[in-house]
């Protein structure tokens, strides 16, 4: 038990005896970790934006006299990648017609008997499956006519997948980078202290107890890094929510509480994570080599 | 323990051989002046004890511990075994005398109380009592030597290895530091002292091993010699 005490010391020792050090990796950690998260917020309300487009692009299918429209309602909300299926009926679908035509609403009234068909609005999960639905729909014989913009389901779906990848790539450099930053923190606090390990080694202490310090350092710089990292993002997310609203009201950021607090939480871990296991390996290569016998 | 090297070389480059051909025998509680000019392979000697280094061809145990298979998570296990002044000292300038000779105890997970009172007891031995919040740089050479010392003692080791102990030391200091690793040695410590102090060794008569070159040239035990390896 008394190990530990020291251990903690010898951390507390690490942190302060250089802490112009510190705060330099400190700055640097939060910057990095700020950036990620920037990135990462920003690709995620990228897909949000598309997704919402997503969702409002409709497939409106019409159908032949006579067929059950509730029926086939039912039947192709059961389908996966349908997100929800409203039924117009042709009293609807005129009532709409006149408010499109407004002072010539009128005219609508000439036609007599409502001559509109049944109608199916289809709303589904994301844009690439638009096709397929549209495929699957012309084959239903109770489908007369499908109508649906092609193009902009195209071109959503490939925003989409790119918006997935370029903020995969971008966390991917983002946590390349500071694992790449710590890791050479916690090299240049050993090799300051490539002495103290030397003798630390030829005194008999364990690999472990040498270890533990640095790995704590490690641990607390990107815990460190990672809160506050959170805290100006949140702060400066908060007020673009605002300015956006103001602003530019047909860009929506994503205001999901519980998701939001998941996403500060995950930058915390990585920060948490990639300090642990950068300066575990920094110190374990650098023992590993000051124990080498010649 | 006691420390056993047989046919021991060890090579450092194709032009440096440092031992040649060692062939000694320290046993348990002997007090060995390890002698002979300076290059003639004492350092390597101890370094091999302490398996800083691994020798190129012959065997060298400790104890039971055969030093070619120990295995690298035992190392701290053995070196604790062991008390060493090192040549350069090896002092952490960034502790005070009390930390210095604390820590070593302190990686052994011995509770603060106990080390308390150990540390305090071997800084008094030294007679660094009033020193001991002073960091090495504010130290006299003679006084580092024995914060060094006191570091090495502060385990309790079985062997004791202390590699030129009195370099540049006045005489008054160096019989002082002699008088100290003998009463060590007096406790049943195994001691080694590599030293160039030919006066200490002949003031204070123990056996004495010498290097030439890197071979053994001397090995006085008793009054009897040992000339090139031949008893
Ligand atoms: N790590 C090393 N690499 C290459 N050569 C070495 C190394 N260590 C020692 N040597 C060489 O081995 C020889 C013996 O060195 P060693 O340090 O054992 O001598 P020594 O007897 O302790 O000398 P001194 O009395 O000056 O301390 C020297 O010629 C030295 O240059
Ligand atoms: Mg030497």
């Amino acid at each position: 038990m008394g190990s530990f005490r020291y251990i903690f010391r010898d951390t507390l020792r690490l942190i302060t005896r250089h802490w112009g050090l510190s705060i330099l990796t400190l700055l640097t950690t939060v910057t990095v970790l700020f950036l990620l998260g920037l990135s990462s917020l920003f690709a995620l309300n990228l897909r949000h934006m598309v997704s919402r487009v997503e969702g409002e692009l409709v497939v409106q299918a019409y159908l032949k006299g006579g067929s059950d429209a509730t029926a086939l309602a039912k039947r192709i909300r059961s389908v996966s990648y349908v997100r929800d299926v409203r039924v117009i009926s042709p009293e609807e679908a005129l009532d709409r017609l006149r408010a499109k035509l407004g002072n010539q609403a009128r005219a609508v009234t000439l036609l007599g008997e409502n001559p509109l068909p049944w109608g199916l609005e289809i709303q589904v999960e994301k844009a690439s499956f638009v096709s397929m639905l549209v495929r699957d729909l012309v084959a239903l014989p109770s489908v007369e006519e499908v109508v649906y913009s092609g193009q902009l389901a195209d071109k959503l779906s490939r925003i989409s997948v790119l918006a997935t990848r370029v903020s995969a790539v971008i966390m991917l450099l983002g946590a390349v980078i500071s694992s790449l930053v710590i890791f050479n923190t916690i090299r240049i606090a050993l090799y300051s202290r490539s002495e103290e390990i030397r003798v630390m080694l030829l005194v008999g202490a364990t690999r472990t107890y040498i270890a533990f310090p640095f790995v704590l350092q490690g641990l607390f710089l990107g815990t460190i890094g990672a809160a506050v990292a959170n805290g100006v993002l949140a702060a400066g997310y908060a007020y673009a929510v605002n300015v956006l609203k103001l602003t530019l009201p047909f860009v929506v950021l994503l205001r999901n509480t519980p998701f939001l607090i998941k996403f500060h939480l995950i930058l915390l871990g990585t920060g948490m994570t990639l300090g642990w296991m950068c300066s575990w390996f920094a110190v374990s290569r650098f023992i590993s080599g000051a124990n080498r016998p010649e | 323990m006691e420390i056993r090297l047989a046919g021991i070389t060890k090579v450092f480059s194709p032009e440096i051989v440092a031992l040649e051909d060692i062939f000694l025998t320290v046993e348990k509680g002997e007090f060995v002046y390890l002698i002979g000019t300076t290059g003639s392979g004492k350092t390597t000697l101890l370094r091999l004890i302490t398996r800083e280094i691994v020798p190129t061809r012959g065997q060298i145990s400790v104890g039971n511990r055969n030093l070619r298979k120990i295995r690298s998570s035992e190392l701290p296990y053995y070196r604790r075994n062991l008390g060493v002044v090192f040549q350069d000292f090896k002092l952490l300038n960034d502790l005070t005398v009390f930390e210095n000779v604390a820590f070593v105890i302190e990686a052994m997970g011995v509770p603060p109380r106990i080390v308390q009172t150990r540390v305090n007891e071997v800084i008094d031995l030294v007679g660094l009592w009033r020193r001991r919040f002073l960091k090495p740089m504010q130290l006299s050479g003679g006084e580092r030597q024995r914060v060094a010392i006191a570091r090495a003692m502060a385990n309790s080791p079985s062997i004791f290895l202390a590699d030129e102990p009195t370099g540049n030391l006045d005489l008054h200091t160096s019989e002082e530091i002699i008088r100290l690793l003998l009463s060590i040695n007096a406790a049943g410590t195994t001691v080694v002292v590599a030293t160039h102090d030919q006066y200490l060794v002949d003031a204070y008569r123990q056996r004495v091993v010498e290097l030439h070159d890197g071979r053994l040239k001397r090995d006085e035990k008793r009054g009897r010699y040992v000339i090139d390896g031949e008893l």
